[in-house]
């Protein structure tokens, strides 16, 4: 298996995988980081919580699309050049379908890594009440990456069963638009779109007063139902797609 | 020697249409099998099943005496090359990149990317980026990366498509000289049948599916008998006369077809129509060509 992943990483040499992947982070961190220099004291005080309720809807409009993106660069360079033919007589396709997943993954979880490290550098720098809440940073990664995989699985998927590249990468926007859409309505609804897991993992709520224009975050329990339906819809689509991927004759 | 692939009642289905029908294929070994047949008659749907890239919807696949199931497939490839269709590869790495990655899947020692580029002479345009690469030069790679780790047996399904005529010359002489060099035996596809000619030992004739000879070549060449066309004033007299003289002739067209003959029997039964006063008025030596026998075999028109 390691011979496999390493393999994958042999083949995107020169694809600038990595460049995709820093510049949409980087794009969704300067939205992030937009106007924190103007924060008055009662900002300052919830800075943590502002950033653990902003990241996560920045993510469900970028992941989405940084899965699509990564997912559909290592599957199209199968494609593009009729080599899933010949890796299907050197090696397993369910071994060629998780090394290539693993291969994402890293990509995603990096991405979801360099956020934490733009969040706590950026609390520390410009002075948040307190120290990083180090157990919601560890929620947010494990709650980030999980909805990134399972986004970047069914990416992966239908990257691999598509030989038009167009139709993954058309799904990824729609699913990151109707992600953030979704966020406007009652949180059980998002639990009915993959996309909308951003929103339903959320554990920071926002109290906005009209009257006095202030915003108030606040921590809110963690859903751990939506995390286990989640966990499911990543297992299913796993054992299907790796199916259909193993089925697919050349 | 054995054969080294053997199908049973090999059919594969694509909707309602069978496209492969009961094929019982047998490849000798040490020896280049030329695969040939028209368009669309099967042949890569065939290699494929054999590879196990696409799944028969009946019948069985024996390769080096072993049944193919999906549990012993890839042991057994390990000693399989391929090259199916058009050649597989990563266009923004370069030749030996591409045959590297192969190497490490196969668990393949690294130094047999230098020898299989050598055998393919693309030593000197190993580092430069396969998307630069020519046709001829894709399916050179094609053809190395199916060399990697020396596999026994080798299944090219129209290795020449795409190549220049000097392409296509050197890609013929190396498929020849494998068997006698590396002791391999090479199954290859054609629609050409000029192309197998010059390169088979033993060919398998497909045609709209179903295998319609399978045999040593030279077996196909007794087929493509001499024979004399004798055309005269008053066909149904001489052939009367002919039965006399004990000559079988069979009609084609305005002309009398009589088996192979010596010059002296020629002369003398042509001597007979004379007497009885029949004018001949030609007399040619038909050969039957292969073509005209791959045309009878496959009903299509074959390609030169």
């Amino acid at each position: 298996m390691i011979k496999a992943l390493a393999m994958e990483f042999q083949k995107i040499r020169r694809r600038k995988v990595w460049a995709i992947v820093a510049a949409l982070i980087s794009v969704q961190i300067l939205l992030a980081l937009w106007g924190v220099d103007r924060m008055d004291a009662h900002e300052l005080s919830q800075g943590w919580m502002h950033f653990l309720y902003q990241f996560p809807i920045l993510n469900s409009i970028m992941m989405p699309v940084m899965a699509a993106v990564v997912a559909s660069r290592l599957c199209d360079i199968e494609h593009k050049g009729q080599t899933l033919k010949l890796l299907h007589t050197v090696m397993p396709a369910g071994r060629l379908f998780a090394a290539k997943f693993l291969c994402g993954a890293l990509y995603m979880l990096a991405a979801a890594l360099l956020q934490i490290m733009v969040i706590v550098s950026a609390g520390l720098v410009i002075g948040f009440e307190g120290s990083p809440p180090l157990d919601k940073l560890l929620y947010y990664l494990l709650f980030t990456t999980a909805v990134n995989l399972t986004i970047l699985l069914l990416q992966q998927v239908l990257s691999l069963l598509f030989r038009n590249q167009m139709i993954p990468l058309t799904v990824g926007i729609i699913g990151s638009f109707a992600g953030l859409f979704i966020m406007f309505f009652p949180q059980n609804l998002g639990r009915f779109l993959l996309w909308g897991y951003y929103g339903v993992l959320m554990f920071v709520g926002l109290d906005w007063d009209r009257a006095t224009r202030i915003a108030d975050f606040y921590y809110v329990p963690v859903d751990w139902t939506g995390f286990s339906i989640l966990a499911i819809m990543f297992c299913m689509i796993y054992i299907i797609g790796r199916a259909l991927f193993i089925r697919k004759e050349m | 020697m054995s054969d080294i692939i053997e199908t049973n009642g090999l059919c594969k289905q694509y909707g309602k249409f069978l496209r492969v029908k009961d094929l019982d294929l047998k490849v000798p070994g040490g020896a280049v099998y030329g695969f040939l047949g028209p368009n669309g008659a099967g042949k890569s749907t065939t290699m494929k099943m054999l590879l196990g890239i696409a799944r028969p919807t009946a019948g069985t696949i024996s390769v080096f005496g072993k049944q193919v199931n999906s549990r012993n497939r890839l042991s057994i490839l390990k000693h399989v090359g391929s090259l199916i269709e058009s050649p597989s590869y990563y266009g923004h790495l370069t030749g030996a990149e591409n045959l590297r990655i192969i190497c490490v899947l196969k668990g393949v020692p690294d130094r047999d990317i230098n020898r299989v580029l050598q055998i393919v002479r693309l030593e000197n345009q190993k580092e430069k980026k396969v998307a630069q690469y020519s046709m001829g030069m894709k399916q050179r790679l094609g053809l190395a990366c199916a060399l990697l780790g020396n596999p026994k047996l080798l299944i090219l399904d129209e290795p020449t498509n795409g190549l220049d005529p000097a392409g296509i010359q050197e890609m013929r002489e190396l498929i020849c000289s494998l068997p006698q060099q590396y002791g391999m035996t090479v199954m290859v596809s054609s629609h050409l049948l000029s192309e197998i000619d010059q390169i088979a030992a033993n060919v398998g004739i497909i045609s709209h599916g179903e295998l319609v000879f399978q045999d040593r070549l030279s077996t196909l060449h007794e087929r493509s008998r001499t024979s004399i066309a004798v055309r005269t004033q008053n066909n149904e007299a001489a052939v009367r006369i002919f039965d006399e003289q004990g000559v079988s002739c069979r009609r084609q067209d305005d002309y009398l077809l009589l088996p192979k003959l010596s010059d002296n029997e020629l002369a003398g039964h042509i001597s007979g129509l004379f007497e009885s006063k029949i004018g001949v008025v030609r007399i040619e030596e038909r050969r039957k060509s292969l073509e005209d026998i791959f045309i009878e075999l496959t009903g299509t028109a074959v390609s030169l």
